[in-house]
């Protein structure tokens, strides 16, 4: 990735909601023309440092700066940034080129130059043709892509998007994540996105900050916190992962041995090894890392046996929970279904499969 | 169908609450000064004997003032307090609330006398100008009901989009606030205007010299052969009132689904 200049920054930000403590410290730099998503359970204060970007919410200590210049005491109307808000707040009384438009109020150009930059916004949007409508009467897609044109019609340095998507179907969703990811390249403006949804964050996302209890766990590219999560608590709200119990039989700058429940001793780097944040030690392990063993399979990796607890019919997939080695330890793992692999029943002795480097060592 | 006691109950109700309603307009044409049964035959007479008095344009001309005085005030009054009880939290804000609502359900006779102690105390002398104070008072929580409704249904993420889109707060309340408010702001104005024209113990108390229409029909019942001209003039009250409120409720109604609202609750 080349160097981008930094568009926002946050100095150690903290802010209270009376003696509530919503940011605990937030120090993260977000880059120019970066799609950059803050992910979390609801009440991590993702929404709160998105509103302190927008100037909605003022922070009590540190400083929030956007494109080089601190920003405490500029008010909303005078930040550079523009929002595309939950609900959409589209004005009801007003047309969806009034909508669109709304933000020229006080630009100097002339209304025939208006009407073509709103035309423009809208067509961008995939909403040609629209401007006539009452914006009353658009179904929940549409709201957003008029959100998105009187957003976007401003030329903001940074695009603020608070769960736009929560309020759509699935289908839907999944059709606007991709719109808004072409979206964002074609006009190269800095996206940051609210979401609670990790799938939706992992596909749209060049980086994601997530939250937990107003601090940033870990802020990384997709891949990164995906395959090697920081802390448990990352690696649990981000897709599924096993934690096997383990102890840590020796550690030098070369690794660490570990004795795993079930799965023996493993010997891990040091990048499987994040800094430690207290707690037992486990092991965690990805589903689609194991894989269950047909008969005249042979394992590249290493093996063990176990017995077939639950299964999990999915379609395209089918999960498996399975009782490791006779022991109590119990792992999901995920086999994709195609043809020549038969959905294995309940009870069914197995070998599975695993991969000493797919795992991560938390403690 | 049935007569179930619970049936017979409602249209007993019913009876009981417009019957006397329904008798206005029935004597305000019957051609006979005597108010009984059976009706004598058909006529309009009494409208015009009742137009032809001095004294009721009088009431009304002072009626009209007050409450068109009232209504804008009250209104205006209630707008504020809407807007603060819906839109920002502050302490004492529980506390202010009920004491604003209160005239309410306070009896309008401990309302009355009070104002009037305290008046002649200071030294204001009685007249329409008074009338309008107390019924500011009254009205008052009227208009802060219903423009809460109002308020409560507008989106709050509309007045940050709008600052967010480079507007001031003044001018987002000029664009955005006051457009969606708007139906809500004409019901309390004719809702505040109707409790005012209605109104009588206050009216009485604190017009000193001055005749408003509650006090000069109330003074007319005096006269037996005046009785029909007011069963006229009642007539034309009722169609006055039930219009009004029809009206008023049409905006509040229009109001909460032009900002996407759902209703929660009102006054018909």
């Amino acid at each position: 990735m080349t160097a981008r200049p930094t568009m926002i920054e946050f100095r150690n930000v903290h802010k209270y909601y009376g003696d509530y403590h919503a940011l605990r410290g937030i120090d993260a730099t977000i880059r120019a023309g970066e799609f950059f998503s803050l992910l979390g359970p609801s009440g991590c204060g993702k929404t709160t440092l998105l509103r302190t970007i927008a100037g909605f919410e003022g922070i009590d200590r540190g400083a929030v700066l956007i494109d080089g210049r601190d920003v405490a005491g500029v008010p909303a109307n005078r930040r550079p940034t523009n929002m595309v808000f939950q609900s959409y707040a589209i004005f009801p009384h007003l047309s969806v080129e009034q909508n669109v438009g709304f933000g020229l109020r006080r630009d100097p150009r002339s209304a025939a130059d208006k009407a073509r930059a709103v035309e423009e916004a809208l067509e961008m949007v995939g909403l040609k043709g629209y401007g006539k409508r009452a914006a009353h009467a658009l179904s929940g897609g549409q709201r957003q892509r008029v959100a998105l044109a009187r957003a976007l019609i401003l030329k903001p340095k940074v695009l603020l998007l608070d769960e736009p998507l929560s309020a759509l179907d699935k289908k839907m969703r999944e059709q606007m994540q991709v719109e808004l990811i072409k979206l964002q390249r074609q006009v190269g403006i800095t996206f940051i996105l609210v979401t609670h949804d990790q799938e939706e964050a992992l596909v749209m996302s060049d980086r994601i900050a997530v939250m937990f209890e107003g601090q940033i766990a870990q802020l990384a590219d997709p891949e990164t916190l995906y395959r090697r999560p920081a802390t448990r608590q990352v690696a649990d709200f981000i897709g599924t992962m096993n934690f096997i119990p383990c102890q840590v039989l020796s550690e030098d700058a070369s690794g660490h041995e570990v004795e795993a429940r079930g799965l023996g001793r493993v010997r891990l780097d040091p990048a499987q090894v994040p800094a430690p944040r207290g707690g037992d030690p486990v092991v965690g392990l990805r589903p689609e890392t194991l894989t269950l063993l047909y008969p005249g399979q042979t394992a590249h990796d290493r093996e063990v046996d176990g017995i077939i607890d639950e299964v999990i019919y999915f379609g395209d997939m089918t999960y498996y929970d399975v009782y490791l080695g006779g022991t109590d330890v119990e792992v999901r793992l995920s086999m994709r279904n195609v043809p020549g692999r038969p959905v294995l029943d309940v009870g069914t002795k197995v070998d599975v499969a695993w991969s000493p480097e797919a795992l991560v060592l938390f403690r | 169908m049935r007569a179930s006691p619970l049936r017979v109950y409602a249209l007993a109700y019913l009876v009981f609450l417009y019957a006397p309603i329904v008798l206005l307009p029935l004597f305000a044409f019957n051609d006979s000064r005597v108010i009984a049964f059976p009706l004598s035959g058909f006529t309009t007479a009494w409208f015009g004997e009742m137009w032809a008095d001095a004294q009721l344009h009088n009431a009304l001309r002072n009626s009209l003032i007050t409450s068109g005085s009232v209504a804008v005030l009250s209104t205006a009054l209630g707008l504020f307090a809407a807007r603060a009880s819906t839109r920002f939290r502050f302490p004492g804000k529980a506390g202010a609330m009920g004491l604003i609502m209160l005239p309410l359900v306070l009896p309008e006779m401990i309302v009355a006398m009070s104002l009037l102690v305290v008046l002649l105390a200071v030294g204001v002398s009685l007249s329409i100008f008074t009338v309008i104070l107390g019924h500011v008072l009254i009205c008052t929580p009227f208009a802060v009901a219903i423009l809460s409704s109002a308020f409560q249904s507008l989106d709050q993420s509309l007045e940050e989009a709008a600052y967010d889109l480079g507007e001031t707060p003044l001018s987002t309340f000029r664009l955005v606030i006051l457009p969606l408010v708007m139906p809500g702001i004409v019901a309390s104005l004719l809702i505040c205007f109707t409790v005012s024209l209605d109104e009588f113990i206050i009216a009485y108390f604190l017009a000193g010299s001055e005749t408003l229409l509650s006090v000069y029909i109330y003074g007319q019942f005096r006269f037996p052969s005046k009785v029909p001209a007011i069963m006229a003039l009642g007539t034309i009250l009722v169609l006055l009132s039930i219009s009004l409120l029809a009206i008023a409720e049409y905006f509040r109604r229009r109001g909460i689904a032009r900002s996407g609202g759902t209703d929660t609750g009102g006054f018909l």
